[in-house]
């Protein structure tokens, strides 16, 4: 059992340094013998084991000692160890390519190929930026009326639901990759905007009047408001301008966006967001199913494409 | 003799921990490392052949190493020693020029090293001679009185016998094996290469016809070894090794030899390093047998006495140490002797070898699998002694 995982480690460590080559071909040719129902003749365990006692007694007689008796039960400790490691490395690698963290969708412990763990990350609805507190199992799109949001329906079996904040770090780094989702492949896409930062909270209605006036148009402003800075979009006249500039009529907008019935659909459309059990921006749904933060473009892609 | 001093000679005594495998290769003093780079430096050239300058500065170097060597053993006179390249060399050399033939007889004892074994069986397969492999005794010395009766056959060409053993350091009384052969009329032949560094060998008082010897050993560098052999049987020998150097002339249908010691050193030579292996016998002639013999039983006699308090602890040969010269080797029954190697090296650096040692027919016959043979050599201290015995105990708790 010890010349598998000399083998294994050995393989490993021979990859970066040349001096272990030699001794992981002893250990595989002693692994190549056990398979082939040969004795092992080489000596490697001896001799590894030998040198691996011989360092443990250098700092204490008793684990020596122990080391040396129970050599072949640690070898299978260690072996079933590795095996468990592979395992969940395998495992790990396959949830960072499907959902772009080690530990799951929209687990976000900690993943080595995403140290920051940036493919989690939300703007939380509090307010600030970070990993947001809530339970990224609960959210749904289950009795969520999405008739009620901006739509670019194209008769397609698969729908990408964006809900994002033009203020979010996180949907801001999403945002183009959706973008691009959309261009690439034929998919019904609803666009959702939900405020997690108060400076923002006025263009709630805004969207609402736009989209209500003109539906091709406010796609443009959509873009433009996520083209331009956060800072800039915290300001009623520059976000004037940028309706001006797609085309629209400012003080129809501005009349709109007063307007009791304005008030309500806004209102309305909160409280079909709060019902996706949603705790942070983004949140896409790609055919219902819910991803929270902003995922490698390849996991998006795969999900509408399938294998 | 100051200890400090001489270890001060061997630069690679500062800092590469307890050398303690002197039967397998000795370490080198600082004299003989300038002497073999002198030779690089500043003559690299041929010996023996061209004429200029260097070329006889190469020749004369050489000259006065084999005078060197010649007088360390006594020999007659330097032409008597050959430069071999070790002692399995030699060795072969003598099996293969000596001419024997189909039931000539060749005895050894039953611990000879490989280099000792190996041509007798092959002269065995490929001309027929009879090859008899004497008994030690029960202590593993020389069983001289079963000597005398094998002895008892006019077949018998040829004693060929590691003088003292790399097994288990005894040494064989030699002087009264040669006299018991030569009445006999056989020829001796003695694998010197565990001897000649520890002890001082004198070839015309033991009368000895023929003997090997390797440089490593005796810190000289590796690849350098010496055959002495009478200049009489010299001269009857047929080299067996032939070619460039060999000859004093040539026709494309014939030749003449040359006369030993140069129709049997073939081919260019190791100039550098026959010229260290004189600066190394140099070395030892300033040290002096008394003082390594004196070290090297010292030390010897401490480690078998503790080793004694090591359970179920046995030592090859003698239970005498001042019977084992520089040698402890020693197993443990159910213990891999490799493993004990291993970890001393680890623990403490301490080197030594373990196997077989190259004497595998004496363990096979005697159903061990290996031992772990402590070697020392003059440059040893007993503060190494004393943490080899200490870092062995540690090993055999642990194991």
């Amino acid at each position: 059992m010890f010349c598998i995982i000399a083998f294994v480690v050995l393989s490993i460590i021979g990859i970066f340094n040349v001096s272990y080559r030699e001794l992981a071909k002893e250990a595989y040719d002693c692994v190549f013998r056990r398979i082939t129902r040969r004795p092992c003749n080489t000596g490697f365990k001896e001799k590894m084991k030998a040198k691996l006692v011989g360092k443990v007694l250098n700092h204490s007689t008793i684990i020596a000692k122990f080391l040396n008796k129970n050599f072949e039960l640690l070898s299978w400790v260690l072996f079933l160890a590795t095996i468990g490691s592979i395992f969940w490395t395998g495992k790990g690698l396959f949830n960072f390519y499907m959902y772009g963290s080690c530990n799951g969708l929209n687990k976000s412990g900690f993943c080595a190929l995403d140290p920051k763990g940036e493919n989690n990350k939300v703007s939380s609805a509090g307010g600030s930026c970070g990993t947001g507190e809530g339970d990224e199992s609960k959210v749904t799109l289950e009795n969520v009326n999405l008739d009620i949001f901006p739509t670019q329906n194209t008769d397609s079996k698969d729908t990408v639901v964006l809900i994002g904040c033009y203020s979010c770090d996180y949907t801001r780094k999403a945002y183009p990759l959706i973008k691009k989702l959309i261009s690439e492949n034929k998919v019904n896409y609803i666009f959702a905007h939900y405020p997690v930062k108060e400076e923002t909270l006025y263009l709630l209605p805004i969207g609402y009047c736009a989209y209500k006036q003109d539906k091709n148009k406010y796609w443009q402003l959509n873009d433009k408001l996520f083209d331009n800075s956060k800072e800039d979009i915290a300001k009623k006249e520059f976000v004037d301008n940028l309706l001006k500039d797609v085309g629209y009529d400012v003080n129809s907008i501005n009349s709109c966006v007063v307007s009791t019935e304005t008030n309500l659909a806004v209102v309305e459309r909160r409280i079909e967001l709060e019902k996706t059990n949603i705790y942070g921006t983004p949140l896409i749904f790609i055919n219902g199913k819910g991803l929270v933060g902003p995922k490698p473009y390849r996991v998006y892609e795969r999900m509408v494409k399938g294998w | 003799m100051d200890l400090t001093k001489i270890r001060s000679d061997f630069p690679i005594l500062s800092n590469q921990g307890i050398y303690f495998d002197n039967a397998c290769q000795s370490l080198r003093p600082q004299q003989v490392i300038d002497a073999i780079t002198e030779y690089y430096r500043e003559y690299p050239a041929c010996g023996g052949r061209s004429m200029h300058h260097l070329a006889a500065k190469v020749t004369q170097k050489c000259d006065e190493a084999r005078q060197t060597i010649a007088n360390f053993v006594n020999a007659k006179t330097k032409e008597e020693i050959i430069f071999t390249r070790n002692t399995t060399e030699g060795i072969n050399l003598v099996a293969h020029s000596l001419g024997f033939k189909k039931g000539d007889i060749v005895i050894t004892t039953d611990k000879e090293h490989n280099s000792n074994l190996i041509p007798w069986q092959i002269l065995k397969e490929k001309i027929g001679i009879k090859h008899i492999i004497l008994p030690s005794k029960i202590d593993n010395t020389f069983d001289t009185e079963n000597f005398k009766k094998v002895l008892n056959n006019d077949k018998v060409k040829l004693v060929s016998l590691g003088f003292t053993s790399n097994l288990d350091g005894v040494t064989i009384p030699a002087k009264e094996i040669v006299e018991i052969a030569h009445r006999a009329g056989v020829l001796v032949l003695l694998d010197g290469a565990q001897a000649v560094p520890h002890q001082k060998i004198d070839v015309q008082e033991l009368d000895i016809d023929f003997l090997a010897f390797s440089g490593h050993k005796m810190l000289g560098p590796s690849g350098t070894g010496v055959l002495y052999g009478k200049y009489k049987l010299l001269e009857k020998l047929e080299p067996f090794l032939v070619g460039g150097d060999t000859v004093s002339e040539s026709t494309y249908t014939s030749h003449k030899f040359l006369s030993p010691p140069e129709k049997f050193e073939a081919g260019l030579q190791d100039y550098a390093g026959i010229i260290g292996l004189g600066e190394a016998v140099k070395y030892i002639n300033k040290v002096g047998y008394e003082f390594i013999q004196k070290q090297e039983l010292l030390l010897n006699k401490y480690i078998t006495s503790e080793l004694q308090n090591i359970s179920g602890l046995k030592v090859i040969g003698p239970s005498d140490s001042e019977k084992r010269g520089g040698i402890v080797s020693f197993y443990i029954p159910n213990k891999d002797h490799h493993q004990i190697a291993i970890m001393l090296d680890e623990t403490a650096k301490i080197m030594v070898r373990s196997g077989q040692h190259c004497v595998h027919s004496w363990f096979n016959a005697k159903n061990i699998k290996g031992s772990v043979r402590a070697s020392f050599y003059f440059y040893n201290t007993m503060e190494e002694a004393e943490i080899f015995v200490r870092e062995l105990k540690k090993i055999c708790f642990v194991l």
